[in-house]
C-alpha cells in the first residue's frame, strides 16, 4: 500500500498489488541473505560464518526437536514479566510526576541519574542481589523498558489540554477522579508510543542479561553454542530471537491500532 | 426566573512582581436569569478570563461572583461551558461525550439514554452517536460540545467564542440553532465573541468591556423585533443602529490601543 501511490503497480488488481508490495517490503532482506551467503565460503570461512542454508537447516532442526521450545518460553516470559512490570511501574511513576510536584522531586533525581547508565552495565550487580537466573533477567529488562515509558507517560500527562480538565470539572468530576477518567485515557497514545519504544528495548535487555546471567533462555543458548564453537546453532537461535522480537513489534503494532481506533 | 449571575468589584491578576498584569479590574454587572448578553471587547481585554472566573475555573483576585445570590467556589454544575477549541474527550464518543456528566450525576443508564438522544436530536447530530471526535467536522464538533453542556442542565451557559473557528455560513446556522435553543429551553447565556454582527444579532445585552485592564466601559440594550427571519432582521434599520452603536463604542478602544 505504501508504495501504491507512486508506483505503475496501481494498475494491478488490489489482491495482486498486496502481493507485489510484501516481496518489496522483504527485497532488503532477501539482498542481506545473498550477500551472506556469497561471503560465507568466500571471504569469510564457513567454519566461523555458517551458510544461510546450513543456519536455515538447523532452525529446522531445533524446531524439530524441541530443545529450543523450553528456552524460547522462559525468555518470553522474561521479557513479559519485565515489560509489563516496566508498564505497570512506568505508567503510575510518568502520570504521577507530572501532576504531583511531591512525587516528582522525589524521583526526579532518581531518572535523570540512571538515565544516561546502559542498563546491561548493572548485570553484574543484579547477579550479586538476585543470583544468576530468571529474576536477574527480569530486572534488566524491567530497568531498561522503565525509561522510556516513564517520559513518555511524564510529557502526556504533563501536556494534557487544561480544557479537557475543566470540561469534566464542570460536569462534576473531582480532582481525584480526573486522574482516571481525563488524564490517564488522554495520555494512553503516548504510553503506547513508549510501550512500542520499549518491546525492542527489552529483547535487547534481555539477551544482554542472559549471555552473562543465565542457565537457560535464547541468550544462554546463544553464549554456549558459541563457547564450543557449533556456530550455525549460534546462528539459528540468534536469527529465531530476532524474529520473535520483530513479531512482537509487529503484533503490537497491530494491537495497539485496533485499540486506539479513536486517535 | 433562576440563574441570575451578579458579579461585584471584581479584580484578577495574573502572575507576581514584575510580571504582574491586571486582567480585569473593579467590574461590576448583573446577568438576569435568562437573558443572553454578550460580552466584546479589545483582544486581552480578559473577556475570556472573565467567562473561566465565572466557570470557577480561575479564583478572582477580589471581589464576588454569585448565582442567584450564593458566591460561587469553584466550578459547578449550575453552570456550563462551550469551548471555543470544543475540549471533547476524544477517547470517547458523540454519545458517551454527551452522556459524560449524567454518568458524573449518578443518572441511571436508561434515562441517560433518553436524556443524551434528546440533546443529540436538538443538535441534529442523530446517526452520529457511535462516531468518534475526530471523524466529525468542526461545526459538528462544536454541536457535539454544545448538546454535552445541555445534556446535564447547568442553568446558566458559558459560552468562549464558540464559533470562532467556523466558517460564516456555518456561524449563522449555528446561531440560529442556538438562539432557538436558548428560547426553548430559558436559560441564562453569557456569550464572549469579538464579532460585533454576531454580539447584536444573539444578545439582548452587549456588554463593552475596556481595554487591558478589562472592565465595563458600556452596555448596550438591543431591543431588536426578532419576529421575522434573519435576513428580515440583519437587514433592518434598527439592526444596523445597534450595530453602528457597538461598533463605534467597541472602536475607542481599539483605536487607544492604536495611538498607545
Amino acid at each position: 500500500m505504501r508504495y501504491a501511490t507512486s508506483r505503475s503497480i496501481e494498475v494491478l488488481p488490489t489482491p495482486v498489488q498486496g502481493v507485489v508490495n510484501t516481496i518489496i517490503d522483504w527485497i532488503p532482506l532477501g539482498i542481506v541473505v545473498l550477500v551472506w551467503e556469497l561471503v560465507s565460503g568466500g571471504i569469510v570461512a564457513t567454519d566461523v560464518l555458517p551458510a544461510p542454508a546450513t543456519v536455515g537447516a538447523e532452525i529446522v532442526e531445533l524446531f524439530v526437536s524441541g530443545e529450543v521450545f523450553s528456552h524460547l518460553f522462559i525468555s518470553l516470559f522474561r521479557v513479559g514479566v519485565g515489560l509489563g512490570l516496566s508498564i505497570l511501574v512506568g505508567v503510575l511513576l510518568g502520570v504521577g510526576m507530572a501532576r504531583s510536584d511531591p512525587v516528582e522531586n522525589f524521583f526526579d533525581i532518581f531518572l535523570s541519574m540512571t538515565y544516561p547508565i546502559p542498563k546491561t552495565a548493572l548485570v553484574p550487580l543484579a547477579i550479586l542481589w538476585l543470583g544468576v537466573g530468571t529474576k536477574t533477567a527480569i530486572l534488566i529488562v524491567f530497568l531498561a523498558c522503565l525509561l522510556p515509558i516513564v517520559l513518555n507517560a511524564y510529557n502526556a500527562a504533563e501536556n494534557v489540554d487544561q480544557n479537557l480538565v475543566w470540561a469534566a470539572q464542570m460536569m462534576g468530576t473531582d480532582e481525584r477522579s480526573i486522574l482516571y477518567k481525563i488524564v490517564f485515557p488522554a495520555t494512553i497514545p503516548e504510553i503506547m508510543t513508549g510501550v512500542r519504544q520499549a518491546v525492542p528495548i527489552a529483547f535487547i535487555a534481555l539477551v544482554s542479561a542472559e549471555l552473562i546471567a543465565s542457565n537457560a533462555g535464547m541468550g544462554y543458548l546463544i553464549l554456549t553454542s558459541g563457547q564450543i564453537g557449533n556456530y550455525p546453532t549460534m546462528f539459528a537461535n540468534i536469527v529465531i530471537i530476532s524474529a520473535v522480537a520483530f513479531v512482537a513489534v509487529r503484533a503490537f503494532e497491530e494491537a495497539r491500532g485496533r485499540l486506539l481506533v479513536w486517535t | 426566573m433562576d440563574g441570575r449571575v451578579t458579579i461585584s468589584g471584581l479584580e484578577k491578576v495574573y502572575g507576581q512582581g514584575a510580571e504582574r498584569t491586571k486582567a480585569i479590574e473593579d467590574l461590576n454587572f448583573e446577568v438576569d436569569g435568562g437573558e443572553f448578553v454578550s460580552v466584546v471587547g479589545p483582544s486581552g481585554c480578559g473577556k475570556s478570563t472573565l467567562l473561566y472566573l465565572i466557570a470557577g475555573f480561575l479564583d478572582a483576585t477580589e471581589g464576588t461572583i454569585s448565582v442567584d445570590g450564593d458566591p460561587i467556589n469553584g466550578p459547578g454544575t449550575d453552570r456550563g461551558v462551550v469551548f471555543q477549541d470544543y475540549a471533547l474527550f476524544p477517547w470517547r464518543t458523540v454519545y458517551e461525550n454527551v452522556t459524560y456528566g449524567l454518568e458524573e450525576d449518578g443518572v441511571p443508564k436508561d434515562e441517560r439514554q433518553n436524556i443524551a438522544q434528546k440533546y443529540i436530536d436538538m443538535v441534529d447530530l442523530d446517526g452520529f452517536e457511535d462516531k468518534y471526535p475526530k471523524e466529525l467536522s468542526g461545526g459538528m464538533k462544536q454541536r457535539v460540545g454544545i448538546a454535552r453542556t445541555l445534556a446535564y442542565e447547568p442553568k446558566i451557559l458559558l459560552m468562549d467564542e464558540p464559533f470562532g473557528a467556523l466558517d460564516q455560513p456555518l456561524r449563522e446556522s449555528l446561531q440560529d440553532q442556538l438562539l432557538d435553543i436558548w428560547s426553548d429551553l430559558g436559560k441564562t447565556a453569557l456569550f464572549i465573541t469579538h464579532d460585533v454582527e454576531e454580539a447584536v444579532y444573539l444578545s439582548e445585552r452587549v456588554l463593552i468591556m475596556t481595554r487591558h485592564p478589562g472592565t465595563k466601559k458600556t452596555v448596550a440594550e438591543i431591543d431588536l423585533d426578532r419576529s421575522g427571519s434573519r435576513e428580515e432582521i440583519v437587514t433592518s434599520d434598527d439592526f444596523a443602529h445597534f450595530k453602528n452603536d457597538v461598533w463605534k463604542s467597541l472602536h475607542e478602544e481599539t483605536q487607544t490601543e492604536v495611538t498607545l
